[in-house]
């Protein structure tokens, strides 16, 4: 393929104005024992033999009826948010850096920071981030720059691919990490959190569901970060907000989370987005952009990027981040899914993927060899069951039968040796469910 | 203007709904139980598909027009990409499923990371990094690891002033110390005031080749040897690689390490900000510090993921790399293969020298004559008529034209960066130079007020920007 417009006198034209005969007297300045070689990379192809050559790439895949989830989920996505995201102006658009020509990024943008603002429950949120794991990341640095203070309290539930990221950003610097031990049901208790307390805590982390699905008691874990004055940051699952406590019930200062679920295909856990909303007061040290409303020079409401004295661009190293990208057009996903539910509709949706959860774990506990791992918890869409079979003979004959499995968790602990995470949400009909039992209760 | 959604018509039954087919058992303790009203909005489909439609309609794109947005790289997104990037065998991948079932797509990551290397001249990629600054910050802790290794202290980072902010800013939050190097009046790096500020506590410098004025670093090769001598790392801010490709190589510049921004170079869309993809490319030396897990192919040509690394810096986001990004930027090079990229390069650079021709006897142009792929205007002399780069720039949007990026670099007064890109066409560049030469060399002599006063044309007028960051709404009531 070509994508540029070819015209021989066009051409020459070009080299007459610039004063040159052909195109290699402009790359004269590098110098020629520079200059690369002929390279080895293979293409030229056209747009229909692209298509057959990644046909085939594609067929060494194979898509599966999930059970599974942990940080990723199937979904099911309106039509409208295809249709949306689709549009050209809209993906083909630049980060909306002249307002007047691009009302349609930032009013969306705007939409979507009120509806993260309303289903949180907090007052302000950015315009998005990387994902959910840099937002965790990033909400933990926004901790430690509005406090004097240099340790970091961690939920041992929390997602470890987010433990692992929040490692890795505070990897050349001297903040202390401390995990809060899960207990043996599952979560995080009071006490746990409350022995690992000091005044040198800048946040706590907890994230509701947990890793294993759990919902946790924010209300009396946020109650005890306050007593010593540290931020509590949720990281929640925002489909679970349809029925769960919204973080500013439990007075938590900062909510992130991975926002895959509102809209974005599964994608091998790339393109998503993560989202951040924070109380008022930590709007100025917030990493990231921010759409504000405004009004132009008749009076008319619209819309700009703002309060951009935090960022990079203009502050440099004492900027609050490093980021100039929000991933946009996931945030428009997200934006155009909450107003396509709506109220009744995101409720409704939240307590079908619970039920079919709790269909599939109330006949699960009681196959032979399987047995519940964490007794009268309160579980979301996601739940861990202990078994006595081998994991992995299970989820081969599953995949035999084109289902994606649960997780296994053996390698996490020895308290998590043979325990599966199994995944339910909306997409799974009672037939994909009653056949999962039934393959389970042969193995 | 188009309402906002809670403006909408509101309707009793949203636009989805779900069933269930099995019984609806939500036993929610009290102290768990959202009491909280959602304040969703409820909308049906067809005031919700209007409301985008007509948004949409306020954006400028690439589908509708030219975006000569320098710095920025805002070359045409092939549809293509986005046909086959929509088929389910990769939208319907859980990051989690067994390894042999997602071949395809770790094949892609593979050969594109081998394909990248190719062409930069480097031995190994990490793709995991989410976007070009996240690359930069993932590069810098790599950096850091390294002098670990090695057991030595080196703490600084050296930038050019006419570095992109992301750059001071990566390295401050891997932990970096600062020390700026003030560049030559055409962004380029002077050897002698290099040495002076490179001590034995400088890691590494980040260098953006061609700079951000468009210029090649003529004594790159000096930069490299004293920059390597002093025990130092060379950093490549792949920003502007679509100048380079097929010409020469960051490795055979002698950088050590270095990322990408796959919406600039290979037509990624850019999504109106996002996502984004930053690719990290190293040396062979550096290649036990890249990000967990490396994709790798083993004997059987099958491909696997490796965790064992003990001396990586660990992870750098959840799973894998944004994957759907990824593959959009591999299936545009298999379209081009070597030679096609080539010819990207060459007609990108001369579709810069052709527009730099027919501005530089008329404006000031700080960097020279000619350039690589983009350039830089200085629009000094309208300020004696009261007149700032930004009045140009709004009233370029009046012509139907998205504005140059301003007021950046930060080097030159009241800049006026500009980068065509390969895929724009002789008419469309001269449609822009003529009337960019219009507004400044006619209106603003003659219609200053108009400038102050644009975008004129618009649906809305110039928005006030102070006002919105002095009382900041940013949610609706």
């Amino acid at each position: 393929m070509n994508y540029t417009s070819q015209n021989k006198k066009n051409k020459d034209d070009m080299f007459r104005t610039i004063g040159i005969k052909n195109v290699n007297e402009l790359f004269d300045v590098i110098p020629k024992d520079l200059r690369a070689k002929k390279l080895n990379i293979e293409g030229e192809k056209t747009e229909q033999e692209l298509l057959n050559y990644f046909s085939n790439i594609a067929s060494k895949n194979k898509t599966l009826v999930s059970f599974r989830g942990a940080g990723i989920y199937d979904h099911y996505i309106p039509s409208l948010v295809t249709e949306v995201i689709g549009r050209s102006e809209f993906w083909t658009a630049y980060t909306p850096y002249q307002a007047e020509a691009s009302q349609g990024t930032l009013q969306t943008i705007f939409e979507y920071q009120s509806l993260i603002c309303a289903i949180t429950g907090l007052d302000t949120s950015n315009a998005s981030l990387y994902d959910g794991a840099t937002a965790a990341a990033e909400a933990i640095l926004l901790s430690l720059r509005v406090s004097n203070r240099n340790t970091i309290l961690i939920s041992q539930a929390l997602h470890p691919e987010y433990i692992q990221t929040i490692k890795t950003y505070l990897g050349n610097s001297n903040v202390k990490i401390v995990i809060i031990n899960v207990s043996p049901n599952g979560s995080i208790k009071e006490s746990s959190v409350e022995a690992v307390m000091n005044d040198d805590v800048a946040a706590v982390i907890i994230q509701s569901p947990n890793y294993f699905g759990i919902v946790e008691d924010m209300h009396a874990l946020s109650y005890v970060v306050k007593r010593k004055k540290s931020l509590f940051i949720a990281v929640i699952n925002p489909l679970s907000l349809g029925i769960f406590q919204a973080p500013s019930e439990y007075n938590a200062d900062i909510a992130v989370g991975e926002g895959q679920v509102l809209g974005s295909h599964m994608g091998f856990g790339g393109v998503t987005f993560g989202f951040m909303a924070a109380k008022k007061e930590l709007k100025w040290k917030m990493p990231g952009r921010i759409v504000g409303q405004t009004v132009d020079k008749n009076n008319e409401r619209g819309f700009v990027l703002t309060l951009q004295s935090r960022e990079q661009h203009i502050r440099r190293e004492k900027a609050t981040s490093n980021i100039c990208t929000n991933a946009s057009l996931n945030a428009l996903a997200a934006c155009v899914f909450l107003s396509g539910w709506g109220d009744y509709g995101f409720k409704n949706l939240a307590e079908v993927n619970m039920s079919k959860a709790r269909y599939a774990f109330d006949r699960i506990k009681l196959l032979d060899g399987f047995s519940i791992k964490f007794e009268n918890k309160i579980f979301f869409n996601e739940f861990v069951i202990k078994t006595q079979k081998s994991i992995k003979r299970m989820n081969e004959v599953l995949l035999k039968n084109n289902i994606l499995g649960p997780l296994d968790l053996s390698d996490m602990n020895e308290f998590l040796k043979n325990c599966v995470l199994f995944c339910v949400t909306e997409q799974r009909t009672k037939l994909e469910i009653d056949n999962l039992i039934k393959i389970l209760s042969e193995i | 203007m188009e309402k906002l959604l809670n403006e909408l018509p509101s309707s009793d039954i949203p636009a989805y709904n779900i069933k269930s087919d099995v019984g609806i058992d939500v036993k929610i303790p009290e102290s768990l139980r959202r009491n909280l009203a959602l304040g969703l909005p409820s909308i049906a489909e067809s005031d919700l598909l209007r409301h985008f439609t007509n948004l949409s309609r306020e954006n400028y794109a690439l589908s509708t027009g030219f975006y000569p947005l320098g710095s920025c790289t805002m070359k045409y997104n092939p549809l293509i990409n986005e046909r086959i990037s929509k088929n389910e065998a990769f939208t319907l991948i859980h990051p989690y499923q067994p390894i042999e079932s997602v071949q395809g797509t770790l094949e892609i990551m593979y050969e594109f990371g081998r394909d990248l290397c190719e062409l930069t001249g480097m031995d190994y990629f990490s793709l995991q990094q989410a976007a070009g600054a996240h690359g930069e910050f993932a590069g810098l802790l790599m950096i850091a690891e390294y002098f670990k290794s090695v057991n030595q202290v080196r703490t600084k980072i050296i930038v050019p002033d006419s570095a992109h902010g992301t750059n001071p800013s990566s390295a401050f939050f891997a932990g970096f110390d600062i020390v700026h190097l003030e560049s030559e009046v055409d962004g380029s790096i002077s050897p002698r005031k290099l040495k002076e500020i490179l001590t034995k506590e400088v890691a590494a410098i980040m260098l953006t080749v061609p700079n951000t004025l468009g210029v090649f670093e003529k004594s790159i090769l000096e930069i490299s040897k004293i920059v390597h001598e002093n025990g130092s790392l060379l950093y490549y801010d792949g920003a502007n690689l679509n100048a380079l490709m097929g010409i020469v190589r960051p490795g055979d510049m002698g950088f050590d390490i270095m990322h990408i921004n796959l919406h600039k170079t290979f037509a990624a869309p850019h999504g109106g900000g996002g996502p984004g993809s930053g690719p990290v490319g190293v040396k062979a030396f550096l290649e036990p510090f890249l990000p967990i897990p490396r994709i790798e192919k083993n004997k059987y040509s099958e491909f696997v993921l490796n965790y064992k690394k003990s001396e990586s810096i660990g992870r750098l986001k959840a799973f894998f790399g944004n994957f759907l990004i990824i593959l959009r930027s591999y299936i545009y090079i298999k379209a081009l293969g070597a030679e096609g990229l080539k010819n990207v390069s060459e007609r990108a650079v001369l579709n810069a020298n052709y527009m730099l021709a027919r501005f530089k006897n008329r404006i000031n142009v700080p960097a020279g004559d000619r350039c690589m792929h983009e350039f830089v205007l200085s629009l000094k002399l309208l300020l004696k008529n009261n007149i700032r780069t930004l009045d140009v720039s709004k009233r370029l949007l009046d012509y139907g034209f998205y504005a140059p990026t301003i007021y950046f670099p930060l080097i030159v007064e009241e800049a006026m960066m500009i980068e065509p890109t390969e895929t724009e066409s002789k008419e469309m560049l001269d449609d822009f130079i003529d009337v960019l030469i219009k507004i400044i060399f006619e209106e603003a002599v003659l219609e200053p007020q108009k400038l102050n006063e644009a975008p004129i044309n618009m649906n809305i007028k110039r928005l006030n920007e102070v006002e919105a960051a002095r009382k900041p709404i940013l949610r609706w009531k």
